[in-house]
């Protein structure tokens, strides 16, 4: 199987923030991106425990300097105007390493207002990236001749009216390193994907390694650790070739003086 | 004569972004980003250790005010803004602002617990029910409910709130059906070193009032006077009596705008400077927001008239803070000065909430006498610039207060809870 990715559940990452060492362990890992809470919305959870993913995304920006993360998010009972901040907010802190993942339903969350329906959790997602984009990083000048910090009016309304209505813009502008990487998690043919306007990325069951969740961390890390070159590119061994001239002759038993 | 209080006062920090005043953004010290700039935040965080400050807080509203002059309208989401300072620091509280009308609490209460659990114990939640169409209209509102409304719903909200952190103790669902939210479930977030949350409520409005005393175990404040100060500590400190809970439950905690400098001289300087630099349509703009009047139509060098000074037509629908329009109108009240003297005399004195402009030695008095009034139990400082601002906070004001027995030398306790139980 070839991944990117790693998806983490709830005991994971209470294993990860609470211990040191495998946070450090985890700074180094040699993937693309971890995903934190993946049992939030691939249909696994809950399980016993868990964090909540951007809460988890913010202490991991500070605790570490290498990881790329991506936290889970379903809009079942929280407003996408709270979420883009967040997300953008997360963006500046993480100095570009982090990214949101979205799912149709949070299995940690009792049903919220709205249909828990990809459309739903789409609509929140286009409203997203809307938002950071909104107010461009480039019109923070800051100049202090004119006595003018930001260029406002390259500040623009969304004016959203799809299944969330919001008219933005958000009080965060869009982080130095662009806007955030907005994910998509398929659990099942669901159609919405197709339009996929604000989706960067289109993850799965077989595209992001889901590890159980009764595996130890420490388990988890040494088997990404651990990984050939060949392996993470999902790369077959290739064949020996047959009938080829033998070097040497079959050694014999050494028997010594 | 009663006895002279013992313990210690809280001294938090409220983050207003760079510093309260506009001109903030222009110091020598920052870089153009540097509201959105991880190092910057970090800063905030290890300074307030070095003064082994209580909490540092952060206002929030969930929308953008003209961002053109002044980096206050520009807000990192608290949670994620705090947690990250929390991954920075080991013992000062994070308190953060989060509106009971634009969030859900189920979704809030996760959040907070999470966050309390990974700073080791230290978050406190501010309770605000926010005001505002612009942010209204960022929630699908065409504005917000009224007044009482939205205090209805906080009231129900904490409660939901704090049901579900009882929860992710006792493993045992919750069902609550009330008349905003239906909720059946629980928390799966593992108990933080605190238990919970620490719970605070913002504003001085009765209903306001009515929720700190019922649950709020901080009060950040908003008072020009201390004579009103006193008036309405004991208010409050009843009130949570009422509730059958100790008054030494709930902290006072105003706020207090700083210009520090050597001298009185130098501080006033800073102060007029800091002023002189910003947009001059500042002070009034605040003045017409908070008083429900549009300052600019008032004549500068006349008295402010009576019907302005009156009492807003109806308190359900006026957009500002009840608690900052009393103080206000009770200094004005005071003086009566010309628009222009009251907008010049404020540079020092502070409006809405109280301001201080002078040397750290002075604001240690300030802090003791009404520490001593019974005034407050600590303040929640909110320095001109905090770039270097802060700094003078936790090198050269928290010393005069250890020397005076007014403040603990390194921190005694690991988190916000036990910060505020410590200072009784």
């Amino acid at each position: 199987m070839t991944y990117l990715g790693l998806g983490l559940s709830g005991p994971h990452l209470i294993e990860l923030a609470g211990n040191p060492a495998l946070l450090a362990r985890w700074d180094a890992l040699p993937l693309a991106f971890t995903v934190l809470g993946i049992d939030r919305i691939d249909g696994t959870g809950p399980l016993p425990l868990t964090l909540d993913s951007s809460a988890v995304g913010a202490s991991l920006a500070a605790r570490t300097r290498r990881a790329r993360f991506l936290i889970v998010a379903s809009p079942q009972r929280d407003h996408p105007y709270n979420l883009a901040r967040r997300v953008a907010s997360l963006g500046h802190l993480s100095r570009g390493r982090s990214g949101v993942l979205f799912g149709a339903a949070d299995a940690y969350a009792p049903p919220g207002e709205r249909p828990r329906t990809a459309a739903t959790a789409i609509d929140a997602a286009r409203v997203v990236r809307a938002l950071e984009q909104s107010w461009p990083y480039d019109s923070i000048i800051g100049d202090r001749e004119t006595g003018i910090l930001v260029q406002s009016d390259r500040i623009v309304h969304i004016d959203h009216d799809g299944v969330y209505s919001v008219a933005g813009p958000l009080n965060v502008p869009e982080p130095p390193t662009g806007s955030s990487v907005i994910g998509w998690y398929s659990t099942g043919p669901d159609g919405v994907v197709a339009d996929s306007a604000p989706i960067d990325l289109i993850l799965d069951a077989d595209s992001l390694w889901r590890p159980d969740p009764g595996q130890s961390l420490a388990e988890v890390l040494a088997a990404v650790e651990k990984r050939p070159l060949r392996a993470v590119l999902g790369l077959s061994a290739p064949a020996r070739p047959v009938g080829a001239r033998p070097a040497f002759a079959v050694p014999a038993p050494n028997s010594s003086l | 004569m009663t006895e002279r209080r013992t313990g210690h006062v809280i001294l938090g920090i409220n983050v207003l972004v760079l510093g309260y005043l506009p001109a903030a953004w222009q110091s020598p010290l920052l870089t153009k980003d540097s509201f959105v700039d991880p190092e910057y935040w970090e800063g905030i965080g290890r300074t307030a250790e070095r003064g082994t400050l209580d909490a540092i807080f952060l206002a929030d509203g969930p929308a953008l005010g003209d961002p053109a002059y002044d980096a206050n309208p520009i807000k990192l989401e608290p949670t994620v803004n705090w947690g990250y300072v929390a991954g920075a620091t080991s013992h000062v509280g994070l308190v953060s602002t989060a509106s009971t009308t634009f969030n859900d609490p189920f979704e809030l209460a996760e959040r907070l617990l999470s966050a309390d659990v990974l700073s080791g114990g230290r978050v406190g939640w501010n309770i605000v029910t926010s005001r505002g169409a612009v942010s209204a209209r960022n929630f699908g509102l065409a504005d917000v409910p009224l007044r009482d409304d939205r205090y209805e719903r906080a009231h129900e909200f904490v409660d939901v709130v704090t049901a579900l952190w009882d929860s992710a103790a006792t493993g045992q669902d919750i069902h609550h059906h009330g008349e905003f939210f239906d909720v059946d479930g629980r928390l799966r977030v593992p108990p933080s070193a605190q238990g919970r949350p620490v719970l605070l409520q913002a504003g001085g409005s009765p209903k306001g009032r009515a929720l700190a005393g019922r649950a709020a175990e901080g009060v950040f404040a908003a008072e020009l006077t201390k004579g009103q100060a006193i008036e309405h500590y004991r208010l409050v400190k009843g009130l949570a009596r009422e509730n059958g809970r100790s008054p030494d439950d709930v902290k006072i905690l105003p706020g207090l705008l700083l210009s520090l400098g050597s001298t009185e001289e130098e501080a006033k300087r800073r102060s007029d400077e800091l002023h002189d630099a910003g947009p001059a349509s500042y002070s009034i703009g605040w003045l017409s927001q908070s008083i429900g009047y549009d300052a600019s139509k008032l004549a500068l060098d006349e008295p402010f008239p009576e019907d302005v000074l009156a009492a807003p037509a109806d308190p359900q629908t006026f957009q500002g803070s009840i608690g900052f329009r009393e103080s206000i109108v009770t200094q004005i009240r005071r003086t009566n000065p010309t628009v222009r003297e009251y907008l010049k005399q404020t540079r020092y004195t502070g409006s809405g909430h109280a301001g201080f402009v002078g040397t750290p030695e002075q604001l240690a008095d300030h802090i003791e006498d009404w520490f001593h009034a019974g005034a407050i139990d600590g303040f929640n400082l909110q320095p001109d610039v905090l770039a270097d601002g802060l700094d003078v906070i936790a090198d050269e004001l928290v010393p005069i207060l250890r020397r005076r027995g007014l403040y603990r030398h390194e921190y005694e306790t690991s988190t916000l809870r036990e910060h505020f139980k410590g200072a009784s």
